[in-house]
C-alpha cells in the first residue's frame, strides 16, 4: 500500500484569502487597479481615473454641480426618482403578469402552445429595438421606459415561473391526496413553496434585465430620468458622468440585493442547507483524501467538507 | 372493524402496443386488525394496488370497498421515500395531514413522534434528518391520523440493514399498541414473514396467486427456526410460481 500526505492549503494565509469579506473586498481593489493601469497606459483625455470619477458622484450626491435644468427636479436624486418610479411600475406589471402568464402554460398544454413562440421571439428581441421602437411610438414621457422595461423583464418571468409549475414535485402531491388534504391546503403548503426558488430566480432576472430595458429606451425615448442623464453626459463627452451614473445604479442594485431580495431569500429558503453544511466544489477537489488511509484521517481532523 | 373488499379489479396502463396489465381481476378480502404483506417480483402490480386502494390512482375498473364500522375508512399512507415536505418542520409536516390543526392534533402528532423516538426533533426540517429519522416522521405522519387503515409501500427498502431492521421493530410495537389493518408491499420475503399475519403473493401480469397465512406467536426473530421454515416455505411458493426466475 502507498501513502500519501494530502496537502490541505490550510495554512494562515490561504485560510484569510478564503475568507468571504476578504475575496470580496479583493474584487473592486484589483479592478480600481487595473483601472489605474489602463488609464496611465492609454494617456487618454476622455477615459478618467476613478478617483474623478469618485469625485464626481460626490459632487452630484451633494449637489455640487450646476444644475442641467435650472431645476432640483434634474439632480441625481430627481432622475433616479423618476427612473426607480419607472423600475418598479415596469417590474410590478412584469411580475403580475409574468407570473399568471407562467402559470398558465405550467398547467395547461394548450395555453402554453399559445403563447411559447411569441416569449421566446419577445426574449430574443435586443431591448434596443423596444427602446427604439417605443420610443418612436409614445414618445418622450413615462410610456416607453416602463413598457420597454416589462418587455425586457416579463419573458425571463414567465419561463421561470412556468418551469417552477413543470418542477413542481408531483410525489409530495400524491401525498397529499393520499391523506386527503385540502386542496387550499396544497397549494398554500405544497404549489407555492416548491414555486419560491423560481420565482426569486424571476425577480432577480425582472429586475436587472428590466433595468436594462429601461435605461436604453430613456435614453431614446425620455428626456428625464438615469438612462437620459448618461446620454446627457456622452453628449458633453464626460466620462466621469456616464460611469458615475452607471456606479450610481450598480450600488442601488447590490443595496437592494443584500437588503432585500438576501434577506427575503434566506428567510423563505431557511430549511436549506447551508452552503457550508454541503461544502464547496473548490475543497471537494483540493482536498479529496481518498487516495489512502492517512489522507483520510488529516481529513477527517480537517473537519472534512463541513470545514 | 375496517374491512377491505375488492372485487375484479383490473388496471391497465397505456393504449395498443403500448398497453400493460398492471392489476388483473384480482379479488381481496381483509377483515380486522391483521398485519398482511403483498410480495411478488417487480412490475406486478403491488404499488398499483396501493395506490388504487388510497385513491391516488384510479382502477379501469372493477370495485374497492374499504370501511370501517360500515362507514368509509380513513387510510394513512407510508411511502417508499418519506415525502416530507423539505420547507416544513417535522412538527408541521404532521399537522399538514390532519383535518384539524389544533392543540388535541399536536398533542396526537407529539405522541406518535414520541413513539418513533422523535419526539425532540419537532422544529427540525427534514433536511436536517438522516434518512432513517425522516422515514420515521413518515411513518409517526401515517399514525397520527390515527387511520383505520394504513398502507406501507415498501418503507425500508431504501434503508440501510441494521436501520431497516430497527424500523421493522418499532413498526410492529406501533401495530401491536393501536392495531390497525396494515397492507405492506414489500420485496423482501423475510420482512413479510417477520411482520405478517398474511402474505398475498402476486405474479407478473398483477394477478393475486396465492394467499399464505403465517400463524407464528410475535415478536419473530429471523433467526429463529419457525421462522426461518416460514420464509423458506413462501419461497417455495415463489419457486412453484417461477416467480424466482422474474
Amino acid at each position: 500500500m502507498t501513502t500519501a500526505t494530502i496537502p490541505t492549503g490550510h495554512n494562515a494565509l490561504t485560510g484569510f484569502f478564503k475568507k468571504s469579506w476578504v475575496a470580496r473586498t479583493l474584487m473592486p481593489i484589483a479592478i480600481i487597479i487595473i483601472w489605474y493601469i489602463v488609464f496611465y497606459t492609454l494617456d487618454s483625455r476622455i477615459f478618467v481615473p476613478p478617483h474623478k470619477v469618485f469625485a464626481f458622484m460626490w459632487d452630484e450626491l451633494t449637489l455640487n454641480t450646476p444644475l442641467r435644468y435650472g431645476s432640483v427636479k434634474s439632480s441625481l436624486y430627481g432622475m433616479f426618482g423618476i427612473t426607480i418610479f419607472r423600475l418598479f411600475t415596469g417590474f410590478t406589471v412584469a411580475m403580475i403578469a409574468g407570473t399568471l402568464i407562467g402559470l398558465a402554460m405550467g398547467l395547461s398544454k394548450s395555453v402554453n402552445a399559445f403563447f411559447h413562440d411569441w416569449v421566446m421571439a419577445i426574449l430574443a428581441m435586443p431591448a434596443l429595438v423596444w427602446g427604439l421602437f417605443l420610443g418612436l411610438v409614445f414618445g418622450f414621457g413615462h410610456q416607453a421606459p416602463i413598457y420597454a422595461c416589462i418587455l425586457a423583464g416579463i419573458p425571463f418571468v414567465i419561463v421561470n415561473v412556468r418551469e417552477g409549475v413543470r418542477n413542481t414535485p408531483k410525489e409530495l402531491f400524491d401525498m397529499a391526496r393520499a391523506f386527503g388534504v385540502p386542496q387550499n391546503h396544497i397549494t398554500r403548503n405544497v404549489l407555492l413553496p416548491s414555486l419560491m426558488p423560481f420565482f426569486f430566480a424571476a425577480v432577480r432576472y425582472a429586475f436587472s434585465v428590466g433595468w436594462k430595458g429601461l435605461v436604453i429606451a430613456e435614453v431614446f425615448g425620455a428626456d428625464t430620468g438615469m438612462g437620459w442623464t448618461i446620454k446627457f453626459w456622452y453628449d458633453a463627452h464626460r466620462t466621469q458622468g456616464v460611469i458615475g451614473y452607471g456606479l450610481f445604479f450598480v450600488i442601488f442594485a447590490l443595496a437592494l440585493e443584500k437588503l432585500v431580495f438576501e434577506p427575503l431569500a434566506a428567510r423563505s429558503f431557511k430549511w436549506r442547507p447551508r452552503i457550508g453544511d454541503i461544502g464547496v466544489v473548490e475543497e471537494k477537489f483540493i482536498l479529496d483524501p481518498t487516495i489512502d488511509g492517512a489522507g483520510e484521517a488529516e481529513y477527517a481532523r480537517e473537519g472534512g467538507l463541513d470545514g | 372493524m375496517a374491512e377491505i373488499r375488492v372485487r375484479n379489479l383490473h388496471k391497465e396502463f397505456g393504449v395498443g402496443e403500448d398497453r400493460v396489465v398492471a392489476l388483473e381481476k384480482v379479488n381481496l378480502d381483509i377483515e380486522g386488525h391483521v398485519f398482511v404483506s403483498i410480495v411478488g417480483p417487480s412490475g406486478c402490480g403491488k404499488s398499483t394496488l396501493l395506490n388504487i386502494l388510497s385513491g391516488i390512482e384510479t382502477a379501469s375498473s372493477g370495485e374497492v370497498k374499504i370501511t370501517q364500522d360500515a362507514h368509509d375508512a380513513n387510510p394513512g399512507y407510508v411511502f417508499q421515500a418519506a415525502r416530507l415536505l423539505p420547507w416544513r418542520s417535522v412538527m408541521d409536516n404532521l399537522l399538514f395531514v390532519q383535518n384539524e390543526r389544533d392543540e388535541a392534533a399536536r398533542a396526537r402528532c407529539q405522541k406518535y413522534l414520541d413513539m418513533v423516538q422523535l419526539g425532540d426533533k419537532g422544529d427540525k426540517y427534514p433536511g436536517e434528518l438522516s434518512g432513517g429519522m425522516q422515514q420515521r416522521v413518515g411513518i409517526a405522519r401515517a399514525f397520527s391520523i390515527e387511520p383505520d387503515v394504513l398502507f406501507m409501500d415498501e418503507p425500508f427498502s431504501h434503508l440501510d440493514a441494521i436501520t431497516a431492521r430497527t424500523l421493522r421493530r418499532e413498526l410492529h410495537e406501533m401495530w401491536k399498541q393501536t392495531r390497525k389493518t396494515v397492507l405492506f408491499v414489500t420485496h423482501d420475503v423475510g420482512e413479510a414473514v417477520e411482520l405478517s399475519n398474511r402474505i398475498l403473493v402476486f405474479a407478473k401480469g398483477g394477478k393475486l396467486e396465492d394467499d399464505i397465512t403465517v400463524d407464528l406467536p410475535f415478536p419473530r426473530d429471523p433467526a429463529d427456526e419457525e421462522v426461518a421454515v416460514a420464509k423458506a416455505h413462501v419461497l417455495r411458493k415463489f419457486e412453484e410460481l417461477d416467480l424466482l426466475a422474474t
